[in-house]
C-alpha cells in the first residue's frame, strides 16, 4: 500500500509526484530534511522506528553497496516491517521487490552513478519491481548537472549530500559543470551565496551555492515534466557530461520501460534539435504506427511533399499551393525529419504537428535513413496506381530515389527548381492530369478511419467505421452511424478521436482491440482514482481513449496511467472520464 | 510484523554466505611461498608498558590461518600467504627464524629487546606451530625483554605462555578483536569469537602473568565513517576496561587483494577510512587506562587509510607521534581544508549513500 507518495504528472518516465508528508513536498525534489534514517543494522540492533507524518522514515536497513555478492545479499536480507507513517525500504538494484513501503532507497548508488548503462540498468531494475506509485531516492549522487537525467530516468527523490561534500574541497557545481573555486575570476551564478564578493566567497559559500544550484535545476526540472518538455532540455543539458548523454542513449534502448511511460499525446511541442531526437519513443512510436496501424483507403496515386513550418500542414503557404495543383486527385504524404512520413489524414496526429526541427537543409545520414527506412516500410504495406514525388533535391530526392531503387518502383518527379516554383506547380498538375478527384465523404471517412487504425491498431478503422456519416467540418469531424447518432468527434489538437457511449459500445463489440478499464462496483464521475480499478489492459497509455466498465457502470473516457500503473498503484487519478451511464 | 532485525549470525546463514564468498575470492590467489623464508621481518620501535622499546617483528609462515580456509575475515588477504600443502615443518620454521635473526644482525646494532611474532593466523594453535617448535623459539628468544605473540583468543592457554612467562619473558599475546561490537564482528569481518572469548583469554593470560595486546580494525566493510568512528571509540574503552589488556593497537583497514573488501572496493563500494577518523579516535580515547597506538598501512594512497592526499603525512606522521608519546596535543599541530570535507562525511554518509567520497 503507497499511502504518501502520488504520481501527479507524468513524462516519459520522469514524473511530477507529491511526498505527501504533513507538509507536502512536490518531487522531484531534495529530501534531506524530512528523511529520517532509523538506522543501519550493519553496526547495531535497531528498535523498530516511531515515525510520524511529518518524515519519511528510512527503516532498519541493512545496505548493500555496489560489489555485495549474491550469497551475502541474499542471507543477510532485511524483512522491512508493515508500518502505518511514511516508510522507505533499502534495497539493491540487483536484489529487489515490494516491500509495501512508500519509497525506495538504491543501496549500491555510487556505484551505479556515473555510468550510463549502469544507471539504466538499475533504475529499471527497481521500478518494474516496485509499484509505479512509489518513490525512488538515489542518495549521495545528486549535483546540479546530473540531477535532470536522473529524473528523467524515473528517480524522484535526491538529497545535496554529494553537492555539499563537493563545496567543501571548492568544487563550484553548475547545471554544466564542475569548477575548481580557485580557477574562478568571478562567479557564474547570481543565487544569495555568490552575491559574496568574490574574493571572500569561501568554501562554505561554494557548499551554500551547490545546494542553491541543485535546487533551482531541480525547480527546472519540474517545470520540465509539467510541461511535458524534459526530454528536449535533456537533449542538450546532458551534452555537458557523457556519462549523462550515455545514460539518456541507454534509456532510449530501454524501449518497453520507456514507451510504456510516455503518453501518446503533449500539448508541448517536441523540439528537433539534435541526432537524439530520432530515437524519442514519440518519434519511434508514431514511425511503428504509420508503418504497421495505418492503411491508405484511397485509390488515387500517391503525392510525396516536403513538410512545412507551419502545422498543420494544410494551413501552410507551400501546402496550399500544392493542393491548388492537387485538387484532391491524390493521396498527399508529407516527408519529414524527424517524424518520417505523414499520410494527409494523419497530419494533425501527435506529433505530426507538435515539432519543430531546425531548418537548414542540410540533412544527415542518420535523418537520410531513418527517413527512408519509414518511406520504405510504407510503401511495402500501401499500394498506389502511381507516384509522383514533388520534392526538393535538399535529402527529399535522396530518399525517395533511395527507396525506388530498394523496392524497384518507378517515380515521377514533377519538381524543376523548387516545389512552388510555377514551372514544378505545374508539373505536378500535368503529373495528375485526367485524374478524378475524390470526394469530401471519402477524405472525411478515411481521416477517421486512418485515425482509429493509428491509435487502436492494425484494420480498426475499418473494423469501427464500417458504414458511417460524417458531419461538422474537418478537422472537427463527427464520426455519426446510420441512424445518425454520434459515435466519436475528431480532436484537432492530437489527431485523436474522443468517442461517445453509443461510440464506445460499438467499439466493444467490433474486432477493434479495446483498451479497457475494469473498475468496482460504483458509477465514476469526473475520474476514476486508481483504488478503483480492478484491472486493465497493458497496452494503455496515458492519454489513450478507455472503456471504463464494472458492474455498476458503463462510461468512456482518458486514460491519465498506462495500463499496469492503474492496477498497481494504490493513488491517484487513473482515468478522466467523459461520458457515463448506471447499468 | 516480522522481525525487522533476524540475527543471520546465529542462524549461521551470514557466516555460510560469507565463508563461501571468500573461498571462492581467495581461490583465484594462485601463488605459492617457500616453507624457508619468513613472510616479512623489519625493525622498529613499539610503545609497550615498560616504554618505547626497539623492536624485531616477524611474520611467520605457517601455512596460514586456518579460519581463513574457511573462508575467513573479509578484510584480510594474508591468509593467500600460505604454503603449498598447507602445514609447515619444524625445521623450515627454525628456519626462518634464522632468516630474521641475520636480518637482524645486518641491520641493528645489538638485539632488539622486543620481539613480535605473528604468524596471519595463530602462533599458540599447534596445528599451526608445534609445542617443541613454540619451545625452541622461546629459547631462542629467552635473552630479550619481551615478546609478543599473535593468537585467536580460543588458543591463549595459560600453559602454552609459560613457554614465554617461564624464561623470564615479558609476554604479550596479540589477540585479533576487530572490534568489541559482536555483530560487526560478526557480520562485517566474519571473525566467529565473541567478546566474552576475548575477556576470557585475558583473563587467562593474566592467570600466565601475561598481558594482552589488542587489535582493532577501524572501517570493516559495510560501516559508514560515522559508524566506524563510534565502533572504534566504544571498543577501545571496553577492551582498556578489560583486565590484562593493557595495549589497543587500533589500525584502518586496507584493501587488500582477494578479499571481500577489495571486491567492493572495485565496484565503488568501499572506501578506507579517513587518516582525520584514526586522529579522532586517538584524540577521544587519550585519557583511557592503556596504552592506544594506531600503524596505518598504505596511508595515503586510494586502498591505505587516506585524507586529501595533499596532508596525509602529515597526519601519518602525527599518528606515529602519538603512538611513541600518547599526547593527544600531537594533533593540534596538523590541519588542512579537507577536515571539513571529513566531518561533511561524517555527518551525511549513510549505508545507503556510501561511499560518499573516493
Amino acid at each position: 500500500m503507497t499511502d504518501y507518495f502520488e504520481v501527479h504528472e507524468r513524462d516519459g518516465a520522469a514524473r511530477l509526484g507529491e511526498l505527501r508528508l504533513s507538509s507536502p513536498r512536490t518531487t522531484p525534489a531534495l529530501v534531506d530534511d524530512v528523511v529520517e534514517d532509523a538506522g543501519s543494522l550493519w553496526s547495531a540492533d535497531r528498535e523498530l522506528p516511531e515515525g510520524d507524518d511529518a518524515h519519511l522514515t528510512v527503516l532498519p536497513h541493512r545496505a548493500f553497496p555496489g560489489g555485495t555478492a549474491p550469497e551475502v545479499q541474499e542471507s543477510f536480507a532485511v524483512d522491512n516491517p508493515d508500518v502505518d507513517y511514511p516508510s522507505a525500504a533499502v534495497v539493491s538494484s540487483e536484489y529487489v521487490s515490494d516491500q509495501g513501503t512508500d519509497a525506495y532507497v538504491l543501496s549500491d548508488v555510487q556505484s551505479v552513478v556515473g555510468h550510463g548503462a549502469a544507471l539504466v540498468e538499475a533504475v529499471v531494475n527497481v521500478r518494474e519491481a516496485v509499484p509505479e506509485d512509489t518513490a525512488l531516492y538515489l542518495s549521495g549522487v545528486a549535483t546540479p548537472r546530473n540531477v535532470a537525467t536522473l529524473a528523467y530516468a524515473g528517480v524522484d527523490l535526491f538529497d545535496a549530500s554529494r553537492a555539499t561534500v563537493k563545496g567543501t574541497q571548492g568544487k563550484y557545481l553548475t547545471s554544466e559543470g564542475e569548477y575548481f573555486l580557485e580557477d574562478l575570476e568571478e562567479l557564474p551564478c547570481s543565487c544569495p551565496a555568490c552575491r559574496t564578493p568574490r574574493e571572500e566567497f569561501t568554501r562554505e559559500d561554494c557548499v551554500e551555492h551547490n545546494r542553491n544550484a541543485l535546487e533551482a535545476e531541480l525547480a527546472v526540472v519540474r517545470r520540465r515534466i509539467r510541461d511535458g518538455r524534459l526530454r528536449d532540455y535533456l537533449e542538450g543539458q546532458a551534452r555537458h557530461d557523457q556519462w549523462l548523454t550515455a545514460a539518456m542513449r541507454e534509456l532510449d534502448s530501454q524501449w518497453e520501460y520507456l514507451e510504456e511511460r510516455t503518453p501518446i499525446l503533449r500539448d508541448a511541442e517536441i523540439s528537433a534539435a539534435t541526432e537524439d531526437t530520432l530515437r524519442r519513443v514519440e518519434i519511434q512510436r508514431y514511425a511503428d504506427r504509420v508503418t504497421t496501424r495505418y492503411q491508405n483507403r484511397f485509390s488515387a496515386p500517391l503525392v510525396l511533399v516536403p513538410c512545412s513550418a507551419r502545422k498543420p500542414y494544410s494551413e501552410s503557404q507551400s501546402h496550399r499551393q500544392f493542393h491548388d495543383a492537387i485538387q484532391w486527385r491524390a493521396h498527399l504524404v508529407s516527408m519529414t525529419s524527424p517524424i518520417g512520413v505523414v499520410p494527409q489524414e494523419l497530419e494533425t496526429t501527435y506529433p505530426a504537428q507538435h515539432y519543430d526541427t531546425v531548418v537548414t537543409g542540410r540533412w544527415s545520414e542518420d535523418e537520410k535513413q531513418f527517413v527512408s527506412e519509414v518511406l520504405r516500410r510504407y510503401l511495402e504495406r500501401n499500394d498506389y496506381p502511381e507516384i509522383v514525388a514533388h520534392v526538393p533535391d535538399e535529402g527529399y530526392r535522396d530518399i525517395v530515389s533511395r527507396v525506388e531503387d530498394e523496392l524497384d518502383l518507378e517515380v515521377t518527379y514533377t519538381v524543376a527548381d523548387h516545389p512552388t516554383d510555377d514551372e514544378s506547380l505545374a508539373n505536378l498538375g500535368d503529373a495528375l492530369a485526367g485524374r478524378p478527384a475524390y470526394r469530401k465523404r471519402e477524405r472525411e471517412h478515411n481521416t477517421v478511419r486512418a485515425i482509429a487504425d493509428y491509435l487502436l491498431g492494425d484494420g480498426a478503422g475499418d473494423d469501427l467505421f464500417e458504414d458511417i456519416t460524417t458531419t461538422s467540418r474537418y478537422p472537427r469531424i463527427q464520426v455519426r452511424d446510420a441512424e445518425e447518432t454520434q459515435l466519436a468527434t475528431m480532436v484537432p489538437q492530437y489527431g485523436t478521436l474522443s468517442f461517445t457511449l453509443e461510440g464506445a459500445r460499438r467499439w466493444v463489440d467490433s474486432d477493434a482491440p479495446t483498451k479497457r478499464v475494469e473498475i468496482d462496483g460504483f458509477v465514476p464521475h469526473g475520474s476514476v482514482l486508481a483504488p478503483g480499478v480492478v484491472d486493465a489492459d497493458e497496452d494503455i497509455r496515458v492519454g489513450d481513449e478507455v472503456v471504463v466498465e464494472g458492474p455498476k457502470a458503463f462510461g468512456v473516457g482518458r486514460a491519465e496511467m498506462f495500463g499496469r500503473e492503474m492496477v498497481e498503484s494504490t493513488r491517484g487519478i487513473a482515468c478522466e472520464i467523459r461520458h457515463v451511464e448506471e447499468k | 510484523m516480522s522481525q525487522p532485525t533476524p540475527d543471520v549470525y546465529e542462524q549461521g546463514k551470514g557466516m555460510d554466505a560469507h565463508n563461501k564468498v571468500m573461498r571462492e575470492i581467495r581461490s583465484r590467489k594462485e601463488r605459492s611461498y617457500d616453507p624457508h623464508e619468513p613472510t616479512r621481518v623489519w625493525l622498529d620501535e613499539d610503545n609497550t608498558p615498560d616504554g618505547v622499546k626497539r623492536s624485531l617483528t616477524i611474520i611467520l609462515n605457517t601455512g596460514g590461518c586456518r579460519w581463513a580456509r574457511a573462508g575467513g575475515c573479509t578484510m584480510c588477504g594474508y591468509v593467500a600467504e600460505s604454503v603449498e600443502g598447507g602445514s609447515v615443518s619444524h625445521e623450515a620454521l627454525l628456519d626462518q627464524i634464522d632468516v630474521c635473526l641475520e636480518h637482524e644482525a645486518e641491520n641493528a646494532d645489538e638485539p632488539a629487546p622486543l620481539i613480535k611474532i605473528y604468524t596471519s593466523g595463530s602462533f599458540l594453535d599447534e596445528r599451526e606451530v608445534g609445542a617443541v617448535t613454540r619451545d625452541a623459539i622461546a629459547e631462542t628468544f629467552a635473552d630479550r625483554e619481551r615478546m609478543v605473540v599473535e593468537s585467536l583468543p580460543d588458543f591463549v592457554d595459560r600453559e602454552k605462555l609459560a613457554d614465554f612467562t617461564d624464561r623470564g619473558l615479558e609476554t604479550d599475546v596479540a589477540i585479533g578483536l576487530e572490534t568489541a561490537t559482536d555483530r560487526v564482528r560478526h557480520d562485517c569481518v566474519n571473525k566467529y569469537f565473541d567478546f566474552a572469548d576475548f575477556e576470557d583469554a585475558c583473563e587467562e593470560a593474566r592467570a600466565a602473568g601475561a598481558g594482552v595486546k589488542a587489535y582493532l580494525l577501524m572501517k570493516p566493510p559495510f560501516l559508514t565513517e560515522s559508524e566506524a568512528v563510534a565502533d572504534m571509540i566504544s571498543s577501545i574503552e571496553r577492551c582498556a576496561d578489560v583486565d590484562g589488556c593493557h595495549t589497543i593497537s587500533m589500525n584502518p583497514t586496507n584493501v587488500q587483494r582477494y578479499t571481500m573488501v577489495d571486491e567492493l572496493y572495485f565496484s565503488d563500494g568501499y572506501r578506507p577510512p579517513w587518516l582525520w577518523s584514526v586522529a579522532h579516535v586517538l584524540r577521544e580515547t587519550a585519557d583511557v587506562d592503556a596504552i592506544v597506538v594506531s600503524d596505518p598501512v598504505g596511508h595515503g594512497s586510494d586502498r591505505g587509510p587516506h585524507n586529501c592526499k595533499e596532508c596525509d603525512d602529515l597526519v601519518q606522521k602525527a599518528i606515529k607521534d602519538f603512538d611513541l608519546r600518547q599526547d593527544p596535543t600531537v594533533f593540534e599541530q596538523v590541519s588542512c581544508d579537507c577536515e571539513a570535507t571529513w566531518e561533511a562525511v561524517l555527518e551525511h554518509e549513510r549505508g545507503y549513500n556510501q561511499p560518499l567520497t573516493r
